[in-house]
């Protein structure tokens, strides 16, 4: 859980450095940023190796580390452990105390199942409506893709809509991209309801189906459509609906409060962002500006040059004298701009360009999205480690578990600044911080001579020295972390949600 | 601690106050079945501790003086004409039935003469005119070298030097010991006091389970990595041998029997690891630092086999 907000907060800072650039260069940053939305919960969820975003809420209540003790020492059921349960439900110091591993039980009930599992709930009835619906959602959608390609009528309506998008687009060139041919009184009427009815059938198959996989599609698709046409949606539709369908990835009904926490701020964030910084158009425009008028000096010099005449540039010549013979001021004005468009169009942007552009975007995108991960990724065979530590707390080899047990004190110690870097473990206790409890480095010592005896002898240890270690450990975090200043909270808040 | 070894460390203790760490270091070389080069000024002590060791330890003792004019088979023995019999007899020479030898100033001694001793020393039992004859067990050599008025004198070569298990010194009392010392020498002569509390066979006993002292990997892989660290590093012009590294390993079995535990740990490696390199690393010409330092530099750069041990046992797992 810990873990996640990490990423989220990397990315929203990430989202306003986007924002920033954007402001200054005309990139399609807000693209990427937004294309980096989904595929955080999806790999968070595939890191942290849990199998569900959903079931790590319902533990997230007991998942919240040690740290709080208030929270975790609140009574729930003690028993015995079986095989199998979650190491960190032990309950450290009843253990100790015990002599017998105990497990926690909070309130929270293991998983529910159903819960899981939800295409198939328990109820029969409502299991047949909701395949049914679903059954018929899928339809709907595909009859309108099949329409909307299909019908002319509706085809010309939906280039409309593409042009209409165009104008109002954000991207940089703007005018340079090239309109479908649709008359632009075209009715686009049919095709914006088979749009919004695909839409809306869209957004409630995917609540109902709650699968990954597909909004991850309708994300991808959404992406692919933007930059494959160049066209960049405003900023404060694209948050919003990556924002969504981030929300629904993370947990599919949004009834956390937390999630709603979530997606308010990311509403809030995008917000101010459109509000705060308002260059986004302005710069567009004037990186625009700037683009034309060096072009069109290049136009002029080179004018005559340009052998390869593109299609339609003949015939506007042609309108462009002939509107300058007739004197129509306005007609010529805009067939000279067309011209001077076109001409730009060949400069400054050969087809490989685009294609190059758009691996490089892909290419930067998926740099992004690894660039947070990384510590992650690199740390997680430490975590890993510190799990296999942990299990073998309760190794029927002794001599493994103290090992064990008093790597982790020693790992506690470093990870406040309080050890003794390269010497020998038994010698640490002349560097121990005075705020030690009293009398903590004779026990520090005696389970060093253990750890010892335990690594470098064959010997079998007797039981109580595992509880004398777990005693140890308990003691030590207990003192760390009160201790500790807040930079060194941190630092193992850190560090435990590693081990986690 | 052992008791008995204890004991043995008590009553050499009463002779000389205050320098319990240098007698439990001989005590352990002792188990280690090594020779000690005891590198000092005159008077400190080394004749005295060497005796009052050979007596508590119930050894045959005996010393010599080495002078340029000590010649090898004063050492080995001689074979000499005999009229009544017609043929040669062996003569034992100084080396037959002794088990401590003190070799006082061995850099005097000519160079035949040293190398006789070295040999003797590392293989056990002495060869004349072809014949073999096995020495006494345990055999064992504490020789000195004054590093004051070295005139005219032999210095060991480094080669040799590498036979000694460690080197030590004894060094000046302090004011405490010295006064102790005084007053205990007024009326008597406190090495008459001193009685035998182990016998020669229970000391072959403790030697034989010294050698079966437990050495982990871990250990060894500490001691492989501290010698590999000598040869490499930047003051060093000879680092210290293989040799060097297996007597690391037999002076720490016995460091950890004396302390009475059955296997070694890092702690051991570091207790012995100067007093077993000191006189194997030659430094370069010109060096600012002391081998001392040099040693404490390698303890303080090597990783501990504390921290590489971490998670091992689990990934073999």
């Amino acid at each position: 859980m810990r873990r996640q907000w990490i990423v989220y907060a990397f990315w929203l800072l990430l989202a306003a450095c986007l924002y920033f650039f954007e402001n200054n260069m005309g990139t399609r940053a807000v693209l990427i940023c937004s294309l980096l939305f989904p595929v955080f919960p999806a790999l968070r969820s595939s890191i942290s190796g849990k199998e569900d975003a959903g079931k790590e809420k319902e533990n997230g209540q007991q998942t919240v580390s040690t740290f709080i003790r208030q929270e975790t020492d609140e009574p729930g059921d003690i028993r015995p452990y079986r095989p199998g349960d979650p190491v960190r439900r032990i309950h450290w110091k009843l253990s100790a105390k015990k002599g017998d591993i105990l497990i926690r039980e909070t309130q929270t009930a293991d998983e529910p199942a159903e819960k899981k599992n939800l295409i198939a709930p328990t109820r029969n009835g409502k299991k047949d409506f909701r395949k049914i619906l679903i059954r018929i959602l899928t339809a709907v959608i595909v009859l309108c893709l099949l329409m909307l390609v299909l019908i002319p009528e509706t085809r010309r309506g939906s280039q409309a809509l593409c042009n209409r998008v165009f104008t109002a687009s954000e991207a940089v060139n703007a005018y340079a991209y090239t309109y479908f041919p649709v008359p632009e009184n075209q009715n686009v009427f049919p095709a914006a309801f088979l749009l919004l009815l695909m839409a809306a059938s869209l957004i409630i198959l995917t609540v109902l189906l709650r699968s990954r996989f597909l909004i991850l599609g309708i994300a991808a698709a959404l992406t692919v459509f933007q930059v494959y046409f160049g066209i960049a949606f405003p900023a404060w539709i694209n948050i919003p609906v990556y924002g969504l369908l981030a929300a629904l990835l993370l947990n599919l009904i949004p009834s956390d409060r937390r999630l709603k926490v979530f997606a308010a701020l990311i509403l809030t964030v995008s917000v101010l962002c459109v509000i705060l910084l308002p260059g986004v158009d302005a710069a567009t425009e004037a990186a625009s500006e700037t683009v034309r008028d060096n072009l069109s000096g290049i136009v002029q010099q080179f004018a005559g040059k340009i052998s390869e005449a593109p299609e339609g540039e003949t015939e506007t010549r042609h309108a462009h004298t002939q509107s300058l013979e007739t004197g129509n001021q306005e007609a010529a004005a805009d067939q000279e701009y067309r011209l001077v468009t076109v001409e730009e169009e060949q400069i400054s942007m050969p087809h490989w360009v685009n294609y190059m552009k758009i691996i490089l975007l892909l290419l930067l995108a998926a740099a992004l999205v690894i660039l947070p991960f990384t510590p992650f990724l690199l740390l997680n065979s430490r975590r890993k480690k510190a799990d296999e530590a942990r299990k073998t707390f309760l190794s029927a080899d002794v001599s493994q578990a103290v090992r064990a047990i008093f790597q982790r004190v020693i790992d506690w110690l470093e990870a406040t600044g309080s050890g003794a870097g390269n010497l020998l473990y038994r010698d640490w206790t002349a560097c121990l911080p005075d705020s030690l409890p009293e009398g903590y480095a004779a026990r520090f010592s005696a389970c060093a001579a253990d750890f010892e005896e335990a690594v470098y002898s064959g010997h079998v240890l007797p039981e109580e020295k595992r509880k004398q270690a777990l005693d140890l450990l308990k003691e030590t975090e207990d003192a760390l972390w009160q201790k500790a200043d807040r930079k060194q909270r941190f630092r193992l808040k850190y560090w435990m949600c590693l081990c986690e | 601690m052992r008791t008995q070894l204890e004991d043995v460390i008590r009553e050499v203790e009463k002779v000389i106050a205050g320098k319990r760490e240098v007698i439990e270091k001989i005590v352990i070389a002792l188990l280690a079945e090594g020779h000690i080069l005891l590198d000092d000024v005159p008077g400190v002590g080394k004749t005295t501790l060497a005796t009052a060791l050979s007596r508590a330890v119930g050894f045959s003792f005996r010393r010599i003086q080495f002078t340029p004019d000590v010649l090898p088979s004063d050492i080995t023995g001689f074979s000499m004409y005999d009229k009544e019999s017609g043929g040669f007899t062996y003569r034992p020479g100084l080396l037959s039935r002794v088990n401590l030898l003190l070799g006082d100033e061995i850099n005097r001694a000519s160079s035949k003469t040293q190398s006789a001793l070295l040999e003797a020393m590392e293989e056990r039992q002495v060869t004349v005119d072809g014949n073999t004859y096995p020495m006494e067990k345990p055999f064992t050599v504490i020789a000195t070298q004054n590093s004051i008025g070295t005139a005219g004198t032999q210095v060991l070569p480094y080669a040799q030097m590498d036979r000694f298990l460690v080197q030590l010194s004894i060094g000046y009392p302090d004011y405490e010991a010295q006064m102790t010392m005084l007053r205990d020498r007024q009326t008597e002569n406190p090495l008459e006091s001193v009685s035998c509390v182990l016998s020669r066979e229970e000391l072959t006993a403790m030697q034989r389970e010294t050698r079966s002292v437990t050495m982990k990997d871990e250990i060894l892989d500490y001691i492989t990595k501290l010698t590999m660290a000598s040869r490499t590093h930047e003051a060093v012009a000879v680092g210290i041998s293989p040799r060097g590294a297996l007597f690391i390993g037999r002076t720490a079995k016995a460091k950890a029997y004396l302390e009475d535990r059955d296997y070694v740990t890092g702690s051991d490696i570091q207790a012995v690891f100067r007093d077993v390199c000191t006189h194997r690393v030659l430094l370069k010409d010109g060096s600012e630092h002391s081998v001392t330092q040099v040693l404490d530099d390698l303890v303080k750069k090597t990783d501990t086999p504390d921290h590489r041990s971490r998670f091992q046992g689990i990934m073999k797992k």
